[in-house]
């Protein structure tokens, strides 16, 4: 978008390294960071102008152009957008975007140059492109996908019982022959099918557990050799996503007019945008400045590894939380006085009986799913946790018992584990405080 | 029933029904404190749905409890009842026909408690503390949705023991918001994902996360015809994403914006910047108000990119807020958030509610 020419690249800020669309969205963005008087917040034209308006008007001087990373702190260069920018440093800079651009095609197709990290949004659109970064891969492993596990999908033959992630592609084979005969000359004709004869053979390998259901169908045998065939090029046929809308799963009614566009054109760009997590697989194709290397590692990172710590991004400001990257309540929640076993008096002859067996049980569990979320800090699992459900369950029904009264399939998940050295009891931290 | 829109026994300027005290900091905007607070952080706030007339709101803390408290129009504050947990209470909600009250602890139960015979039943079970409640009520089900930090999302007909659905997530769920049919949940490091409820709850789409930081609290809204379209998205790092699930056009019409800072512009003094501690939207006018660790609320019109106001600084974190069914009522709690580490607990220091009246700054700014 913008105009074509923009020295061949496109608009940034020479003060802050950062990327825009376009050439007004810079200049904004150089007037409201850059040319803004921090006394009286007048937005100027260029940094002289800056200058001198601080002065004559504040007698105050300043000798940086603010938020300018270092080594562009010039004031006295005279830059307007993408004017007045040295020679040197646009050749830098243009070096600098040739060599990401290689590398981003070296990598599976990433999001543009637009996508930096940087912290500094601001009001107007400044984001990056979310949106893009989720279709793209998916492209890239859609393709493979078609042969094999959408055949497997059909077979299950409930559209009801598919998830509606699938619905993008499984649709299609069960679409396919009622689209067949529909299909454009191009493609595949019931008649004479021999054409693909030479791709047959790599595609039969993926389509046999699907291709009993075609073989079978009357009148479709010569379907078999085609399907695989046909698949690959029903993927790039705009002609088929609409018909697989229909047997899709209505999602957001607000968002199912656009999906069913959106599976249309896009299928020239990515196949099927609605299979999920793309993005999320692929550990973050944009890793957050701040948070350490080690969270971006993998999604469903090992809690019992050290606790990613958090770090600010500049030296002007000062992130209010604690070092550590896990939520402010499972940081509290760690600590012995909101870890509590008995809940009342009434309860503790029962519970206490079977609270040695029973309260290990969150202990004993090495590692798994109790202790880590709770105490990553704390690597041993001996460590007590909030054995309540055991007597949770019978001791609480203040009133009546009858819809829990078999709470014993809720419990063998607790007793039923193997009993560990006994936790103790936690002595009560704190009353319930006071009741009205 | 009249509301608490203009009525002028409640509103700005200290009401004399609890005679807080004078330019106190910890009341600067002299907002209504609701009678008998909890005794230690309130970590979630809850109105009762349209459903049921009157206002009565629930809260539940850090102290194990869940207490109800019926908001007259007169803006007076009556407690009502209260239950407890084994463990801090982490969430709270309400089902649909405001019969129903639904908690959730760090005991890693939820429990259903029943505010017409007052009496609980244990409805839940996960195997870490359960962080998010909500109701779903679809045309073909009913049931609640707990996410917890033992990865899972599970879907409980409160009338068995055992889940109608498990769902398993990438990560510790942190926070989530449910508008049928859609439901959103962030998790630990970062992770979003989007569910659709239609039939039955089943993933949609996980998200890249638009926020650099870990995620902290979330919240659904609503297009011009009452359907869920996107939500926002809060982060630690003083900043919140507006994130539509469909947008025409994605790179304009996702942004985010920062929030729950100090020094506003200016850039000479280092800047301390807060967590987003929850979101709200408002039901009617559709702007959000957000609140922080910094101790402040802020309103904000997310159409026309633009803060309607910020609080002055209470002396606490402000931990929970919500509106009330009809939008006029805004509650929020002021306590300690944990945001310094346990040095800056104390124990003795007065847990707050309070009540505004939000009729009027919630209105949005016409688009520029």
């Amino acid at each position: 978008m913008g105009r074509k020419k923009k020295k061949q690249m496109k608009p940034w800020c020479w003060y802050c390294n950062r990327d825009f669309d376009d050439e007004k969205i810079l200049i904004q963005h150089q007037k409201a960071k850059h040319f803004k008087c921090h006394i009286c917040h007048k937005k100027l034209y260029t940094g002289p102008g800056l200058a001198i308006h601080c002065m004559q008007v504040h007698k105050e001087t300043i000798d940086s152009v603010p938020n300018a990373i270092p080594g562009r702190t010039d004031i006295e260069l005279e830059i307007y957008g993408m004017e007045g920018i040295p020679d040197k440093d646009m050749q830098d800079r243009r070096r600098v975007l040739e060599q990401k651009s290689h590398e981003s095609q070296k990598k599976k197709q990433n999001q543009d140059d637009s996508d930096e990290e940087d912290d500094e949004d601001e009001d107007e659109a400044g984001p990056s492109s979310f949106q893009q970064p989720a279709a793209q891969p998916q492209a890239a492993y859609m393709p493979p996908m078609h042969p094999g596990p959408q055949a497997q999908g059909m077979l299950p033959a409930g559209y009801p019982g598919m998830p509606p992630m699938l619905t993008g592609v499984p649709p299609m084979i069960p679409g396919m022959p009622p689209v067949m005969p529909g299909m454009p000359p191009g493609m595949m004709p019931m008649g004479g099918m021999m054409p693909p004869g030479p791709a047959m053979p790599p595609m039969m390998p993926g389509m046999p557990p699907g291709m009993p259901p075609h073989v079978a169908r009357p009148g479709m045998p010569p379907m078999a050799p085609a399907a695989p065939v046909t698949a690959p090029g029903i993927a790039s046929r705009p002609a088929v996503p609409p018909t697989q809308s229909t047997a899709s799963k209505p999602l957001f009614p607000s968002a199912v007019q656009a999906q069913q566009t959106v599976s249309g054109p896009s299928s020239t760009t990515s196949d099927s945008p609605k299979v999920t997590f793309p993005a999320y697989t692929q550990p973050s194709s944009t890793p957050p400045v701040a948070a350490s290397s080690s969270t971006v590692a993998k999604p469903p990172a090992t809690v019992t590894s050290k606790p990613a710590t958090l770090t600010t991004l500049s030296a002007t400001s000062k992130l209010m939380h604690p070092d550590e990257d896990i939520s402010l309540e499972e940081r509290r929640a760690q600590l012995p006085r909101y870890q509590r076993l008995i809940p009342r008096p009434g309860q503790t002859a029962a519970v206490a009986a079977s609270a040695p067996p029973s309260g290990a049980v969150g202990g004993m569990i090495p590692a798994q799913r109790v202790i880590p979320p709770q105490q990553p800090g704390i690597r041993h699992p001996i460590h007590g946790q909030y054995g309540g459900p055991p007597q949770g369950i019978p001791g609480y029904m203040a009133g009546g018992m009858p819809p829990y009264g078999q709470s014993a399939p809720m419990v063998p998940s607790y007793q039923a584990g193997p009993p560990g050295p006994p936790m103790g009891i936690r002595p009560p931290v704190m009353s319930p405080g006071s009741r009205y | 029933m009249s509301l608490f829109g203009t009525n002028t026994g409640f509103g700005s300027g200290g009401t004399g029904v609890f005679g807080s005290t004078t330019t106190d900091s910890h009341n600067p905007m002299k907002d209504v404190e609701v009678t008998s607070p909890p005794d230690d952080s309130i970590s979630c706030l809850a109105f009762s749905p349209p459903t049921m007339p009157g206002n009565f709101l629930i809260g539940g803390s850090w102290a194990n409890d869940v207490r109800c408290w019926e908001v007259q129009d007169n803006g007076q504050t009556v407690p009502k009842a209260q239950q407890m947990h084994t463990g801090p209470v982490l969430d709270v909600c309400w089902s649909d026909d405001g019969s129903k009250v639904f908690t959730a602890s760090c005991d890693k139960t939820a429990k259903m408690w029943d505010l017409n015979s007052n009496q609980t039943i244990q409805i839940a079970q996960h195997e870490g503390p359960i962080r998010t409640i909500h109701w779903i009520k679809a045309p073909n089900y009913s049931c609640v949705m707990t996410g917890s930090w033992d990865k899972t999302l599970k879907f409980w007909d409160t009338r068995s023991p055992n889940p109608m659905m498990s769902l398993q997530m990438p990560e510790r769920c942190y926070c989530a918001d449910v508008v049928y049919p859609m439901a959103v949940v962030a998790t630990a490091e970062r992770g979003l994902i989007v569910y659709q409820l239609e039939n039955q709850p089943s993933e949609f789409r996980r998200i890249e996360s638009p926020l650099k930081h870990q995620h902290r609290c979330v919240a659904i809204f609503k297009d011009k015809q009452s359907k869920p379209t996107g939500f926002a998205l809060g982060s630690i790092e003083g900043r919140v994403a507006i994130h539509y699930i469909n947008p025409p056009n994605p790179a304009k019409d996702n942004f985010t914006f920062k929030c729950h800072r100090s020094n506003g512009t200016n850039t000479a003094t280092p800047q301390d910047i807060y967590a987003v501690n929850a979101i709200s939207f408002h039901p009617v006018h559709g702007t959000l108000a957000t609140v922080g660790s910094d101790g402040r609320f802020s309103f904000w019109d997310k159409d026309a990119r633009t803060k309607l106001k910020t609080s002055e600084q209470l002396d606490q974190p402000i931990t929970a807020c919500c509106f009330n069914n009809n939008g006029n009522i805004f509650a929020y709690a002021s306590s300690y958030d944990w945001s310094k580490g346990h040095e800056y607990y104390n124990p003795q220091k007065k847990n707050y509610i309070f009540l505004r009246n939000a009729a009027e700054e919630l209105k949005p700014r016409n688009k520029k």
